[in-house]
């Protein structure tokens, strides 16, 4: 069994001053296994998942990576061991072109200087491989659509033989077409072996790709279903519920 | 042939797309306009000493270029421009070997760039108070040391000809430096890691840390690279006077940083270029001796810096609307 699961967090807690972000979670992965993330603003979502990968260190709580257990102290570790996630509000920078973006951090290097050509070709490669297309490598950032930031930080991830991809609402900006793009990536992923945790408010978008889903209210674990169990008007009913809203029933 | 038309087009809106093409316009038209005003402006001689004065400069505004760039400010370099030189110029007069005392000037210059990124980056002071301070205190200790009176080099050092004496003609080696040193950080900013991890820090500090860059050692060090760059400055016009006024240096910063920003570099960080700069800190050179030269009083010259860089920084504002590849 545990054999199976790619990340195993346990008894998760975290406090930032009075705030009770997370009250001990416990939160799994299986490998190729896609984990929809569910839950109000402020649930704790992101929270969770940077802890998972170093740039919080949770107050209590274990975490295993592929049955070891681990603690990474910074994302660069994270992402050393094939953890690759795509924040919120996406680990690109708009002023560089789209190559230094993908490579940056982990630039390929001959001596000191940077092999320009090389990284330039790697980008159109892998960019065309997960089916954007782009006029040049060399594009800034900034000119490029939401849903095209998205495929770069997901063919970066490929590229560098990420194991799990974590997705922090990637469709939250994007238009009805460039969400459906995104949603294909991310079953592309899969079909390469990933496993992905992907987090949203869109109840539908999550239900559509993932395999299971697991939904946050205030710091706690308020449901974990396998996509087969459960509808999406009963996950609404729950984070309403949750949320101390009751829904009309229709 | 309708293929061959694209082609070029395409070439032409390349080269309007480099980053320095603001700075390259800007320099082209200031040097029009005083070749018009002034029948000497051009002769060898007056470009060969605007580019030493712009040298001088020059060497300053690429360390604040390269800080600039990571995200930082730095207003001490005036002051570290005074007080590298003084360490030289007491460790001479007060018989030490003038090579230990280049050497511990440097290593001043090295730590005021370390004081200045350890605070700021330890404490989350803005840099632009951290330096302000630094300035201040730096300037403070060159009065207290000095007693308000000019440091006159008691001895003949011939080693400083290396930094400020002539070498060819009117050209003195403060240009050579300033080339080489251009030419030096051009390529790290360029071509190197640090150079990318420069730019991405400035651009979207959250991210590179995201992706694992170092932020702070990355600032940190370019803390320490502007620092050096103003105080190896401030040796090379000390070697050319052989004296350390008490104002040395005072008003450097906000040229040096002028200088930057008519090359192209943005206040936000995150974008600019070294060889901007270089067009840059001649600009200013060309303006400085342009005005002397078509009599104009002195005076103007501050007037007209200030307008030049308010016409850059709305030029940056426009650039970075639509940034250039
Ligand atoms: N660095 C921080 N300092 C203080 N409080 C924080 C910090 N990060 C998160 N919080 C608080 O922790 C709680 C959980 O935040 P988190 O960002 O994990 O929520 P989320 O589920 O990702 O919400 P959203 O859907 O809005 O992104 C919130 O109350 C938030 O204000
Ligand atoms: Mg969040």
């Amino acid at each position: 069994m545990i054999n199976n699961l790619l990340v195993e967090m346990k008894n998760i807690k975290k406090n930032f001053g009075r705030v009770q972000a997370l009250r001990g979670v416990d939160f799994n992965v299986g490998k190729k296994e896609i984990v929809g993330l569910l839950g109000d603003n402020g649930a704790g979502k992101s929270t969770l998942i940077k802890i998972l990968v170093g740039y919080e260190k949770a107050d209590e709580g274990e975490i295993y990576f592929e049955g070891k257990k681990v603690s990474f102290n910074s994302p660069k570790e994270a992402r050393e061991m094939g953890i690759e996630t795509v924040y919120q509000d996406l680990a690109l920078v708009n002023l560089l072109p789209i190559w230094r973006n993908f490579f940056l951090g982990r630039e390929i290097v001959k001596g000191i200087t940077l092999s320009i050509e090389e990284m330039k070709r790697i980008t159109s490669e892998y960019l065309k491989e997960i089916g954007i297309w782009v006029r040049s490598p060399d594009e800034t950032v900034f000119f490029l659509s939401g849903g095209e930031r998205q495929a770069i930080a997901i063919a970066r991830a490929m590229y560098f033989g990420a194991k799990l991809l974590i997705l922090d609402e990637p469709t939250a900006a994007l238009s009805v077409g460039e969400t459906r793009k995104v949603l294909e990536h991310i079953n592309n992923v899969r079909e390469k072996g990933l496993s992905v945790i992907f987090i949203s408010h869109n109840i539908y978008h999550v239900y559509e790709v993932a395999d299971r889903l697991v939904i946050l209210e205030k710091g706690i674990k308020v449901g974990d279903f396998k996509k087969e169990d459960v509808t999406p008007q009963e996950i609404m009913n729950i984070i309403a519920k949750a949320a101390g809203v009751i829904l009309k029933e229709v | 042939m309708e293929l061959k038309s694209i082609g070029f087009l395409k070439e032409v809106v390349k080269i309007f797309r480099i980053k320095e093409m603001g700075a390259i316009i800007g320099f082209i038209g200031i040097f029009i306009l005083f070749s018009i005003l002034s029948s000497e402006f051009i002769s060898w001689e007056n470009l060969l000493s605007t580019f030493t004065m712009a040298a001088e400069l020059g060497l300053v505004a690429i360390g604040i270029t390269m800080l600039m760039i990571s995200g930082e400010f730095d207003l001490s370099v005036g002051s570290t421009f005074a007080v590298v030189p003084m360490v030289l110029a007491l460790s001479i007069n007060n018989g030490i070997n003038p090579l230990l005392g280049f050497i511990l000037g440097i290593t001043l210059g090295a730590f005021i760039g370390y004081l200045n990124g350890i605070i700021t980056l330890k404490t989350g002071i803005p840099s632009f108070i951290t330096t302000l301070g630094s300035m201040m205190f730096f300037r403070g200790i060159l009065l207290a040391i000095t007693g308000g009176f000019p440091i006159t080099l008691l001895e003949h050092i011939p080693f400083l000809k290396y930094f400020g004496g002539t070498c060819i003609g009117d050209l003195r080696y403060s240009g050579i430096w300033f080339i080489l040193f251009s030419i030096i950080f051009a390529f790290i900013l360029e071509r190197t890691q640090f150079g990318n991890w420069t730019f991405a820090t400035g651009g979207n500090l959250v991210a590179s840390k995201a992706l694992g860059i170092n932020t702070d050692r990355v600032k940190l060090i370019n803390f320490i690279i502007c620092s050096l760059m103003a105080g190896f400055a401030g040796i090379t016009t000390f070697s050319r006077f052989k004296i350390i006024d008490p104002t040395l240096g005072q008003g450097m910063e906000l040229e040096a940083i002028a200088s930057a920003v008519i090359g192209g570099t943005f206040l936000s960080g995150g974008y600019g270029s070294i060889i901007g700069t270089f067009l840059g800190a001649f600009m200013i050179g060309m303006i400085r001796s342009g005005l002397v030269l078509a009599g104009a009083p002195a005076y103007w010259y501050r007037a007209f810096i200030g307008v030049i860089l308010v016409i850059a920084a709305i030029i940056n504002i426009k650039i970075r609307k639509k940034i250039a590849g």
